[in-house]
C-alpha cells in the first residue's frame, strides 16, 4: 500500500467537514487490486463527516480500481471520470457517492489559480 | 446539399442518406452513434449488385423511419419489378426489418448484399477529420452473426449484427441468397446491439440504477407520457399548434440515459451535441419550465454533483464553476480532449444559479433548494473569485488550455464570435456583456432563495447590494454613449469591444439595463441592422465580420430570439416581443414545425424563406424549447408567491391561444389570450 494512499485515507475525516457540503450519505468500498491481491477500503459519507475502516460492505457502491491508478488520484496525477471513462477503473451502485467522494482528490500538480495568470500577463496584482 | 435522414432515442441515433445507407466518412457524422461513439461507419444495402433508390421516406417519429427503394438510379420512367422497405428503429441498439418485394408473375432469385463496417471513430476524431484510432478493431463471423470489437487497454467497444434469417456472414457484411414466389416477400430482421464493456466484461449500463436498453414501443409510450403531461395548447395559429407539438416531441426524444446518475438527461442537438451541456441544458430548462418542470431536475442535480472542486488546466475547471460539456467518448477517457467534464464556460456557472430560482418560483420546490445551499453558494463565490480574473467586477474568460480548450467561453464559441465593429479580434481575457446580465441576475436571484430557504439575510443584503453595483459599473463601462447600445465585451485593457450584436438583447432579460436606456436598445435590436425579418441576428449586417452564414457573426438563432423576447417583455415591450413570436412562427413553418440550431441572416425580402444554415443540428433542445418561451412570453405567464400571472399580449393576426392545464405550485391553470388587431376583425369568435 503507497504512503500516499494511506495518507489520503487518514485525511479523509478531517477534511469532510470541507469537502462533504452536500446532502449526500452512504457507504462506498473501494477495492484497490495490487499485483497479489485486493486491499479493500469501507468509506461512511455523511454531510460533514466521513468514517474510514479497513474493511468490506455492506455497501451502497463498489469502486474497482488498481493501486496504482488510485496511487495517481490521490496525488493529483489522473482525474476519476477520465479513469472510468476509459475503464480504467469501474463503478457499481450509487454513483451519487462517487461524485461526492471525487471532491476529494486534490488539484494535479503545478495547477494555476486562472486569476494568478491573467493578472501576471497583465501586470495587475493580486 | 445532401439530405440525411436522422433518428434517435436520447444520445444513441443514426444518420443515414435518404436510401437509408451508412458510407464511410471521416469528417461527417454518418452512421450509427452511442455515447459518442459511431459504432456503425458502414451500412450499405445492394440489390444483385446495385444500389438502391428512395422513391419515398417516412420520417414521422423521432425514433422509427421507413425506407420505400427500389433498384437504380432514378429515371424518367420507372418499370420496379422489385421493391425494397427498409423499416428502422432506434431502441434497444438498432433495429431494421428489411423486406424485399418481388412484382412479377415468376419465381426471382435475388442477391441481397449488407455491407457492414464499424470505425469506432470518436465524435471528436470526426469533429476534426482525423480518426487515428489507438486500439484495434477486430471482426468475428458466427452463426448469423458479425461482432465488430475495439480494445484500447481497457476500454472496449463491441457492435454486434445479427439476422433473423439466415445469410452468409463474412468479416463485411452479410449476403442472403433468396428465392422469392411470383408477388411474393421475403423479409430479415436486423438487429444492431452496441455493447460498451465494463472491466468485469459486462455493459456498464447493466450495473448502473436505469440501466438496460428500450424496445421502440417503451420509447413511444414513454415520450407519449410525458407529453401527456405537458399543457394543452389550443389555438388558431397553424405554425404555433405545429411547432409546439413537434417541440414536445423532439424534446422527449432528446432525452438520454446519463451514465453518472441514471436520470433522463437532456441533450443538446443532434449530431454534434448529443450529451450534457451546462449551457444549453439551462436555457432549455429555462425555456421548459412552464410546461414539464420534471425534466429539470435530474438535470440541476447532475450539474451541481459534477460542479468543479479543484484547479485543473486542462479541463478549465476551478471551485464552484459548473460544467460546459461531458463527453463519454474515447477521446475524453484518455484525455485526448478534455471532456470530462470540460469546464470552459463562463456563463454555465451564473445560468444554474437563475434556473434554482425559476424552478422553485414555478414549483414551489424548496427542499431542493434547501439541498443544493452548498454548491449554489459555491456557484456565487466563484463569480466573484475565480470568474473575476482581473479584479475589476466583472466575470472574464480566458482558456488555461491552448491545445484543446475554447477560446471563447461564452454562447458565441466559435473563434471570430467576438469583435470590434471593425472585425478586429480582442485580446484574453474577454468579458462579453451578457455575462455580466447574468452575474447581475444570479446575485438578485441568489439573495432571494438567500432570504426565503437558506435563513441567511445578511448574504441576502450584500448579494442584493453588489447586484445594485455591478448595475451601476456595467452601464458605466459597456455604454458607448455615441452609438446608444452596449459593447460586446470590454477587452484586457478595459475598452469596448464596439460590435453591435443580438448580446444586448440577453441584457433585457437579465434587467441590468438601465430604463432609460431600454429603448434605444430596444430599437436596435428591432432596426434593420439587427433584424432580418425573421429574426434577430447574431451580428449586425454593416460590422465588419458580418457574415449572413457566419455561425455566430449574422446568423439568426432561434432561442437567442427566445431569450430577447423574453427580456422585451420584461421591459414591457410586448409589441416587439410579438414580433419576435410572430416571426419565429413563421419561420418554424419552412422546417416543419422544427426550428433548427440555426439559420441563414439573409434579408426576408431577398428571400421569402429562411435560409438553411448548412451544417445546423436538428433537432437542437433550446431551439426545440423556443416555441414553448415565446407561448410563455405572449400570453404573459409570471408566477407571484402562490399564483401565477396571466398577463397576455398576442401578435395581430394570431388569434385564439389557449393553454390549459399549467403546472406549477398553484396546482394546473388554464391561460387564455386573443389577438385584438385590426386583422383580427373579422374573425368569427
Amino acid at each position: 500500500m503507497s504512503e500516499a494512499i494511506e495518507r489520503f485515507f487518514d485525511s479523509l475525516p478531517s477534511r469532510a467537514p470541507a469537502v462533504l457540503r452536500s446532502t449526500v450519505a452512504g457507504t462506498i468500498q473501494i477495492d484497490l487490486a495490487t499485483g497479489d491481491g485486493t486491499t479493500h477500503w469501507l468509506v461512511r459519507l455523511q454531510p460533514g463527516e466521513a468514517e474510514v475502516t479497513r474493511a468490506r460492505g455492506p455497501a451502497d457502491a463498489i469502486w474497482h480500481s488498481s493501486e496504482d491508478l488510485f496511487d495517481r488520484l490521490v496525488t493529483g496525477r489522473a482525474q476519476a471520470i477520465a479513469a472510468m471513462l476509459r475503464n480504467e477503473s469501474t463503478f457499481g451502485g450509487n454513483v451519487v457517492l462517487f461524485l461526492a467522494f471525487r471532491r476529494f482528490f486534490p488539484s494535479p500538480p503545478g495547477a494555476r489559480d486562472p486569476r494568478d495568470i491573467v493578472r501576471a500577463q497583465a501586470g495587475r496584482p493580486r | 446539399m445532401k439530405q440525411i435522414v436522422s433518428i434517435l432515442d436520447g444520445n444513441t441515433f443514426l444518420v443515414s442518406d435518404r436510401r437509408g445507407d451508412v458510407e464511410p466518412s471521416p469528417d461527417t457524422p454518418t452512421g450509427l452513434f452511442s455515447f459518442d461513439t459511431r459504432f456503425l461507419s458502414t451500412w450499405l444495402l445492394t440489390l444483385d449488385g446495385e444500389r438502391l433508390h428512395a422513391l419515398s421516406v417516412d420520417e414521422d417519429r423521432s425514433f422509427q423511419s421507413r425506407f420505400f427503394l427500389v433498384p437504380g438510379e432514378p429515371t424518367h420512367y420507372l418499370d420496379a419489378k422489385v421493391s425494397v422497405i427498409r423499416s428502422r428503429a432506434i431502441g434497444g441498439g438498432f433495429t431494421e426489418e428489411l423486406t424485399v418485394l418481388n412484382h412479377t408473375r415468376e419465381e426471382v432469385e435475388f442477391t441481397v448484399r449488407l455491407d457492414v463496417g464499424a470505425d469506432f471513430a470518436d465524435l471528436f476524431e470526426i469533429k476534426d477529420a482525423a480518426i487515428r484510432k489507438q486500439g484495434r478493431t477486430t471482426a468475428t463471423v458466427g452463426p448469423d452473426e458479425l461482432r465488430l470489437t475495439y480494445r484500447r487497454d481497457a476500454f472496449r467497444r463491441e457492435t454486434v449484427v445479427t439476422t433473423s434469417s439466415p445469410g452468409d456472414v463474412d468479416l463485411a457484411g452479410i449476403t442472403f441468397r433468396v428465392r422469392i414466389g411470383p408477388h411474393d416477400e421475403w423479409t430479415t430482421r436486423l438487429h444492431v446491439s452496441t455493447v460498451i464493456y465494463g472491466s468485469r466484461g459486462e455493459d456498464i449500463r447493466a450495473t448502473l440504477p436505469l440501466g438496460g436498453s428500450r424496445s421502440p414501443a417503451d420509447i413511444e409510450a414513454e415520450q407519449n407520457e410525458l407529453i401527456a403531461k405537458a399543457p394543452k395548447l389550443g389555438c388558431d395559429c397553424q405554425p404555433l399548434a405545429g411547432a409546439y407539438r413537434r417541440s414536445l416531441n423532439d424534446l422527449a426524444a432528446l432525452r438520454y440515459e446519463s451514465i453518472a446518475l441514471g436520470v433522463r438527461l437532456m441533450a443538446a442537438g443532434l449530431p454534434w451535441f448529443m450529451t450534457l451541456f451546462g449551457r444549453d441544458s439551462i436555457i432549455t430548462s429555462l425555456q421548459v419550465v412552464p410546461f414539464l418542470p420534471e425534466l429539470i431536475t435530474p438535470t440541476i442535480l447532475l450539474l451541481a454533483g459534477l460542479q468543479g472542486n479543484r484547479l485543473d488546466d486542462f479541463r478549465d475547471e476551478e471551485p464552484g464553476k459548473i460544467l460546459h460539456e461531458l463527453r463519454y467518448g474515447e477521446t475524453a477517457g484518455f484525455e485526448e480532449q478534455p471532456h470530462s467534464p470540460y469546464y470552459g464556460s463562463a456563463d454555465s456557472t451564473p445560468l444554474f444559479v437563475i434556473l434554482l430560482d425559476e424552478y422553485e418560483r414555478w414549483t414551489g420546490d424548496a427542499d431542493l433548494v434547501r439541498h443544493l445551499e452548498a454548491p449554489t453558494r459555491a456557484a456565487l463565490a466563484w463569480i466573484d473569485t475565480y470568474g473575476d480574473l482581473l479584479g475589476t467586477g466583472y466575470l472574464w474568460f480566458q482558456t488555461r488550455n491552448p491545445d484543446t480548450g475554447l477560446e471563447n467561453q461564452c454562447w458565441k464559441d466559435s473563434w471570430d464570435g467576438i469583435s470590434y465593429r471593425d472585425g478586429r479580434l480582442p485580446g484574453f481575457p474577454r468579458a462579453t456583456c451578457e455575462l455580466q446580465g447574468y452575474a447581475y441576475d444570479a446575485k438578485i436571484r441568489g439573495a432571494r432563495m438567500a432570504r426565503l430557504f437558506w435563513n441567511d439575510p445578511a448574504y441576502a443584503d450584500r448579494l442584493e447590494r453588489e447586484a445594485a453595483e455591478l448595475k451601476i459599473r456595467f452601464n458605466r463601462d459597456f455604454w458607448i454613449p455615441e452609438r446608444e447600445y452596449y459593447a460586446l465585451a470590454l477587452d484586457p485593457e478595459g475598452r469596448q469591444v464596439d460590435a453591435l450584436t443580438s448580446n444586448i438583447g440577453h441584457l433585457l432579460w437579465s434587467g441590468i439595463v438601465d430604463e432609460s436606456r431600454a429603448g434605444r436598445v430596444v430599437e436596435h435590436l428591432l432596426g434593420p441592422r439587427l433584424f432580418s425579418g425573421w429574426g434577430i441576428r447574431t451580428l449586425a449586417d454593416d460590422q465588419g465580420r458580418y457574415n449572413p452564414i457566419g455561425y455566430h457573426v449574422g446568423t439568426v438563432w432561434p432561442f437567442d430570439n427566445s431569450l430577447i423576447a423574453w427580456g422585451l417583455w420584461r421591459y414591457g415591450f410586448r409589441k416587439e416581443a410579438g414580433q419576435i413570436c410572430e416571426t419565429m412562427m413563421a419561420a418554424s413553418q419552412f422546417f416543419d414545425g422544427r426550428l433548427p440550431e440555426v439559420f441563414a441572416g439573409y434579408e426576408r425580402a431577398l428571400t421569402e424563406y429562411p435560409v438553411k444554415y448548412p451544417t445546423a443540428c436538428s433537432p437542437q433542445a433550446w431551439s426545440a424549447g423556443t416555441p414553448l418561451l415565446l407561448l410563455r412570453v405572449m400570453l404573459g405567464l409570471e408566477p407571484q408567491g402562490e399564483h401565477l400571472i396571466i398577463d397576455p399580449a398576442v401578435p395581430d393576426g394570431m388569434g385564439r391561444v389557449e393553454l390549459l392545464d399549467i403546472p406549477g405550485r398553484w396546482g394546473r391553470v388554464d391561460a387564455l389570450g386573443r389577438s385584438r388587431g385590426p386583422h383580427d376583425s373579422d374573425r368569427g369568435h
